[in-house]
This record gives C-alpha cells, sequence and structure tokens, in this order.
C-alpha cells in the first residue's frame, strides 16, 4: 500500500464558538490548507473531503455537512463525505481518508473534525450525547455518559485501587499542559489541594456521577481541526515537498459491546486494546516506542486506563504512574500534552482530528512550550460510545 | 406494570438482555429467541449517583447500578433507593417508570417509559 | 457618590422608610476556589454598592444569560436600599484579591420568610454563583433562623442550579415579588437536607484574606 501522511494541520481556538458551525469547519480546514500551501478553485488537488462530526445533522440542523464544506470552500468537484462515529468521529474520518489513499483512489485528502455543541443547552447536550448508548437498555433509563464513566470508575477504584486523587492530579496535569496551549478551552491552572481537600471538595469540586466529580470530567466545548493528507509518492508532484511528511504508520478501530453491562470483565476497554493492537502491528511498533500520546480523557479515568490498555504502562498501574508524574510533559511518557479533552476541551467530532494535530507538531518540533524532546512515534486513541468503537493511531516523523 | 424480560436462543440456550436479532454466542448463529421473565433476585455490580441528568428529568440526582441476575444475565437500570447503596450488595429487581418524557422529532412528550428499578433485597 | 443619596429625614422622609425585624451582621467567611485564589465573602458596604451600580450599567444590554435584566434588577434593588424603600434588604459579595467576583442579594419579608433576589457572577467557571447562593441561604437559615425563602430564577442555569439541585418546593399560588413568575420555596427541612453539600467556608476568615479585599474594585472589563 502506498504511503500516507500528513503535510498541514489546522485548529481552532477551543471553547465556545462565535461563528456558526460551517464557518468554524471551514476556518480550520483552510488553515490546514494554507499550512501546506493548497489551494482553491482551478489549482486545487484536494481529491476528497471528509468531515467528521457527531450532532452537525442533530444539533446544528446541517446534514451532509461535507457537502457544505466543500462549496464554501470551493473545492468542487472533490468528493465528499460526512463520518459519524460518536466522540471518534474525528478519527474514523482519518481512517477512511487513509483508506482512500493508500488504495490509489485518491491522491489529496481533507480531513476536518467539527463539533458546536455550545448552540444548545447542557441538559439537551446530554440528551443528545446519550443517544449513542444503546437504544432499548440504557439510554431510556436518562443513562449518560457520565454515568457510564462513573460506574467505571468505581470498577476501577475497587479493583486496582485507583483514588479521586489520582483523577485530580490527572486533571491538574492537563489544566497545565492546557495552558501551555493557546488553542485550548480552559486556561487556568489548578491546585491539587483545593478539588481534593474533604474540608470543602463538596463545593469547589461537586460530585457529578459518584465517584467522578467536576474536575474528573471534560467540558462541552465548539472547536474544529483540520488535516491534509497526501501519499508520499505525489508528495513533490502535489506541491507540498517543503513541509515534513508525518506519516500515518498504524491506524486501526475496533469494537466492543454496545450494551456495556454485557462485557466480559466490565472494567476492561477491549476495543481500546484490540485497535492499538492493530495499529501498533500495522506501524511496525510496540508500546515502548511511544514517545508521546494523546489519550480520549472524556473523563481523567480514562486516560489513566487507556494508558494500560494500549501498554503504555502495565495493566493496573497507570494511576501510579500518574502519581509519580511519568506523564507530564517531561516525564517518562508524556500524555496529553495539549491539555487534554480534559482542558483543551471535547467538541466531540472535532477531538480526534485536534489530538491528531498536536501529535504532528510534536513530531515536527513545533509544540513550543510543551514540546517533548526528540519526539519520534505517537499515539492517538480516540474512543467512541463507551468504549464500543475505538480508533487508534501511530504517527511517526519521516 | 411491563414485565422485563431475558430472550432465550432456541438453538443454543444462552440467555440475552436486551433484545438482540442475532444470537450473541459466538459459536452460534441463531436467530429465534424465547421470552423468559427477566426478574428477582440480583447483586449489584457497579453504581453511580448522577446529578446532572439530561433533558426530561426535574431531580437534583438519579442512581444507576448494573447487576448480575442468578442466571448470569446482566443489566443496567436505575436503583430506587439512596441510602446504603454498594457494590456487591443482594438487589430485587422491579419494573417502574424510568422517563415520564420521550423526546420525538420536534416535540416532547409525555409516555411513559418502563424498566428496571432495583430495589434492596 | 454615595452622598448623592442623603436626604434629610424629616418627619415625611421617617414615615416612608421601611420598618426592620432587625439584622444581624453577616460573618465574613473564605472560600477556596478551585484557582487556587480565595474568595472572601462578606456583606458591601454602601459606598461599594454605589460603585457596584455604576458598574453593572454596561451590562443592561448583555443579553446572554440574561444578564441584562439581572443587572437592571440588581440596579433598582441597590437604589431601593440606598434610598430606604426595601425593608431589610442585604447585600453580599464575593471577592478575590480586592476584585469583586460576584454579588448575592436578598431581603426579608418578616422574621420567619426570607425574599432572594439575585445572584451575578462576574467571575464565571469557578462555582462563584453557587457559592454566592448558598451563602445567602445561610444568611437567612442560620443566621437570621427564618423558617423559608421564597426564590425565583430568571436564567435556566439558575434554574438547574436552585429549583433542581435543591428540590425547591413550587408553591405558585404566592407570587413572588421579581414579577410574579412562579415561586419555589427553600425550606429550612431542603436546607438542611442539602447544606452539607452546597455550603462552605472557613470561618474565622483569614486575616490576610479579609486585609486583601478590604477597599473592593470591579473588574477592569467584565466579561460574561
Amino acid at each position: 500500500m502506498r504511503e500516507v501522511g500528513i503535510v498541514g494541520i489546522g485548529h481552532t481556538k477551543f471553547g465556545k464558538s462565535a461563528v456558526p458551525y460551517l464557518d468554524m469547519c471551514c476556518n480550520a480546514a483552510l488553515e490546514a490548507m494554507d499550512d501546506a500551501g493548497a489551494k482553491t478553485g482551478r489549482k486545487n488537488v484536494i481529491d476528497q473531503v471528509f468531515v467528521g462530526t457527531m450532532g452537525a445533522g442533530m444539533v446544528n440542523r446541517l446534514s451532509g455537512a461535507a457537502s457544505a464544506v466543500v462549496d464554501t470552500l470551493n473545492l468542487r468537484p472533490a468528493m465528499a463525505e460526512t463520518v459519524e462515529n460518536g466522540p471518534a468521529s474525528g478519527a474514523s474520518a482519518l481512517k477512511l481518508a487513509y483508506a482512500a489513499i493508500a488504495s490509489g483512489m485518491c491522491d489529496c485528502v481533507l480531513v476536518i473534525g467539527g463539533e458546536a455543541m455550545r448552540e444548545v443547552t447542557g441538559w439537551e447536550g446530554t440528551d443528545f450525547v446519550a443517544t449513542m448508548l444503546h437504544p432499548t437498555g440504557e439510554y431510556p433509563y436518562g443513562l449518560t455518559l457520565p454515568a457510564f464513566a462513573g460506574m467505571f470508575t468505581r470498577l476501577c477504584m475497587d479493583k486496582y485501587g485507583v483514588t479521586s486523587r489520582d483523577l485530580s492530579i490527572v486533571s491538574v496535569k492537563n489544566h497545565d499542559n492546557a495552558c501551555l496551549n493557546p488553542n485550548a478551552h480552559i486556561h487556568s491552572r489548578v491546585k491539587l489541594e483545593r478539588i481534593t481537600d474533604e474540608r470543602y471538595i463538596a463545593a469547589t469540586n461537586p460530585l457529578v456521577a459518584d465517584p467522578l466529580r467536576q474536575y474528573d470530567m471534560c467540558p462541552v466545548s465548539d472547536g474544529a481541526a483540520a488535516l491534509l493528507l497526501v501519499a508520499k509518492d505525489k508528495q513533490e508532484e502535489l506541491g507540498f515537498g517543503h513541509k515534513p511528511f508525518i506519516k500515518v504508520a498504524g491506524i486501526a478501530s475496533a469494537t466492543d459491546t454496545h450494551y456495556v453491562a454485557d462485557r466480559e470483565e466490565p472494567s476492561d476497554l477491549l476495543a481500546v486494546r484490540l485497535s492499538a493492537q492493530k495499529a501498533y502491528k500495522m506501524a511496525g511498533v510496540g508500546p515502548e516506542d511511544i514517545d508521546v500520546a494523546e489519550l480520549h480523557d472524556a473523563f481523567q479515568i480514562l486516560e489513566i486506563a487507556e494508558s494500560e490498555e494500549t501498554g503504555l504502562f502495565p495493566r493496573g498501574s497507570g494511576h501510579l504512574a500518574a502519581r509519580e508524574r511519568k506523564t507530564e510533559i517531561h516525564g517518562e511518557m508524556p500524555i496529553n500534552t495539549s491539555g487534554g479533552l480534559k482542558a483543551k476541551g471535547h467538541p466531540l467530532g472535532g477531538t480526534g482530528v485536534s489530538q491528531i494535530v498536536e501529535l504532528v507538531k510534536q513530531l515536527r518540533g513545533e509544540a513550543g512550550d510543551r514540546q517533548v524532546k526528540d519526539a519520534k512515534t505517537a499515539l492517538a486513541v480516540n474512543f467512541g460510545g463507551f468504549g464500543n468503537n475505538v480508533v487508534s493511531t501511530v504517527l511517526k516523523a519521516e | 406494570m411491563e414485565q422485563m424480560y431475558a430472550y432465550k436462543c432456541t438453538k443454543c440456550g444462552k440467555l440475552h438482555h436486551p433484545r438482540y436479532i442475532v444470537c450473541q454466542n459466538p459459536d452460534c448463529d441463531g436467530r429465534e429467541f424465547e421470552q423468559i421473565p427477566l426478574e428477582g433476585k440480583c447483586k449489584l455490580l457497579t453504581w453511580t449517583r448522577v446529578y446532572n441528568l439530561p433533558e426530561g428529568y426535574m431531580m437534583p440526582w438519579l442512581n444507576f447500578g448494573i447487576v448480575e441476575f442468578e442466571n448470569g444475565v446482566r443489566a443496567t437500570g436505575q436503583i430506587g433507593f439512596d441510602d446504603g447503596i454498594k457494590s456487591g450488595m443482594e438487589l430485587v429487581s422491579s419494573v417502574g417508570v424510568i422517563r415520564t418524557k420521550v423526546i420525538k422529532y420536534k416535540e416532547t412528550v409525555e409516555e411513559p417509559v418502563y424498566g428496571f428499578v432495583f430495589q434492596k433485597a | 457618590m454615595l452622598k448623592d443619596y442623603d436626604v434629610i429625614i424629616d418627619e415625611m422622609e421617617g414615615k416612608l422608610r421601611p420598618p426592620t425585624v432587625g439584622m444581624v451582621p453577616y460573618e465574613p467567611k473564605v472560600i477556596p476556589l478551585t484557582t487556587g485564589e480565595d474568595m472572601l465573602v462578606r456583606e458591601a458596604s454602601r459606598e461599594e454598592l454605589v460603585m457596584i451600580m455604576d458598574a453593572i450599567v454596561p451590562l443592561f444590554n448583555h443579553p446572554k444569560d440574561y444578564y441584562d435584566i439581572v443587572a437592571a434588577r440588581i440596579y433598582t434593588e441597590i437604589l431601593g436600599m440606598l434610598r430606604y424603600r426595601v425593608q431589610d434588604e442585604y447585600f453580599f459579595v464575593g471577592a478575590v484579591d480586592g476584585e469583586i467576583a460576584g454579588i448575592v442579594n436578598g431581603r426579608l419579608v418578616n422574621e420567619k420568610v426570607g425574599m432572594s433576589y439575585h445572584t451575578m457572577t462576574l467571575k464565571r467557571g469557578v462555582r462563584v454563583g453557587a457559592q454566592l447562593f448558598a451563602a445567602k441561604m445561610e444568611y437567612h437559615f442560620d443566621f437570621m433562623n427564618q423558617d423559608e425563602v421564597f426564590i425565583v430564577a430568571e436564567s435556566p442555569n439558575g434554574f438547574k442550579r436552585w429549583m433542581i439541585e435543591y428540590e425547591l418546593e413550587p408553591r405558585f399560588e404566592c407570587p413572588h415579588e421579581l414579577g410574579g413568575v412562579p415561586t419555589f420555596v427553600l425550606t429550612r427541612a431542603l436546607w438542611e437536607k442539602h447544606k452539607a453539600n452546597k455550603n462552605v467556608g472557613i470561618r474565622p476568615a483569614f486575616e490576610d484574606v479579609i486585609e486583601a479585599n478590604k477597599v473592593l474594585h470591579m473588574p477592569a472589563k467584565i466579561n460574561v
């Protein structure tokens, strides 16, 4: 198969978007195209556009987002498809872009992930996100993603001794990292003792889904990110020869039971493990080769569990690694240098693409104050549903 | 009051909840199921109390849990009491209203939905 | 200027002024914010109220999250207090390093019933509003020993924070002073049930935090 790599990246400021959904996606796309030097109109070389979004149709009342983007950016007659895989829509869009180029169908593909969640109230948003749960066995009960994260956290606490303080340690780290990321949603440092001290924890860090607290989960964000991918054998010819080629070395997804209660071991995230193993195999690397990782910490417990399921740390020790500060930017295994979903923000369909943007910056050596030294190989995990459809990606600096 | 069911594959006998179209036993391809009442004693595997409820729930919190019935079937549901919830405790399942409003395209209608509400054994 | 509101208390003015049930002072407390900052919650002085009044005028044109109506109503409620035209009104401020982070107010209807007015957050995202609302309920129940407080919400955020999280009792037959919109009531029983999770603060307040908030100012730019 042909080698596929990233030559352009774009990213809006996450948070509350000042512009409509479509504009936000187009702004990220143009930034990625300008980064690579891609042109519009008659000079366009983009064969295909994929837009990853969970709620454009449902929340923003815009169906066929990719068709709208292609037209707005004057990229016609490029092919266009909208991709939906819940909060992993972004990485799924990247996976399809990879396949489109590797197969020879396309030479150059634009991937956009974007979500504008803040157009609706928190209650409506919570309900909308919960629609990806099992349609008869879970959603009608009023169950939500935080509810499952709460139940999952309790299992991990009982089984591995993870504490509420461990979750706060991860949260504080990600807030610190986000302060170094101009595109992050939240730019405020959080003091560990303020969100853990028993005397006032009820007020500063209230329970949201017992035992999960407010600082153990991500905010609701608007935002978009974009990537321009090309075939290695066409990079020069299409005019992107001057940009570093960040290779998509491995990309794979895996699914797990929709009904979470049906999982043989409910404290496992099987789809994370399987997708990471497949992506490693495709890239010819192992967890020991990973220099920096962006893991899907919609809930802080997920950063810990994913760091184990992807083999970065042994099972049951991810929280210990966090306690020992191993996952900080200058630690031995930096995780979520961008601030993660916790503090960079989590615009559902935007997240998977945003993770890749961060890793491309790391591999290009353009991450500024949050640069991981000598980063050559990177891992991203984008988590859909409550872990029932997960995409893992391995990137390599060429 | 509605009854909750497990769905027994008529080919291999595997019990399911909720309902599937194809048997979940990897070595079976059954497509027919017999409904068997799913009720009685169960054990709480994990639980949570959720304070940020979605649209349609006007209450400060709701408790949810995953249980395992004596026949091995696992199910998710609401927990119908507040005090003394602990993982591993024995519960008994009941059927109750788990939602009073259903969100449809363009409108939200009053329509009770029934499901598991686990009670103290 | 506060002196603009000074009038000679002649016989007529004396008759216009409302009676009082006798308010006890609110003891200041320190609430630690997640950012690591300490917020002092204390009563606002009359001078500070004049400053707040001037500073919130730009919010009259800020419809987002109902800041317009809340600011306009707070403005008149401050006037009511400065002009002695509201019975037993109180104003508390939350402040961090001398900068006002939020304002709450309300009044006593009689010895047993309180009327909650407004909660306005100027420093958003660190639970200032929730803390200040709890502080005023603390005043009604734990300082003034009242039985119940009438509450309404102007915004959906408020409705969720107060009506749902405190499980307020609907009492629509008793119109609230704020426009007669449906009234909800925080009863003593509900307060006792929820206060452990809602009402925090360190007393006596740390001396350095009191000192840092002796002189208050509004944020240079109100960014809500």
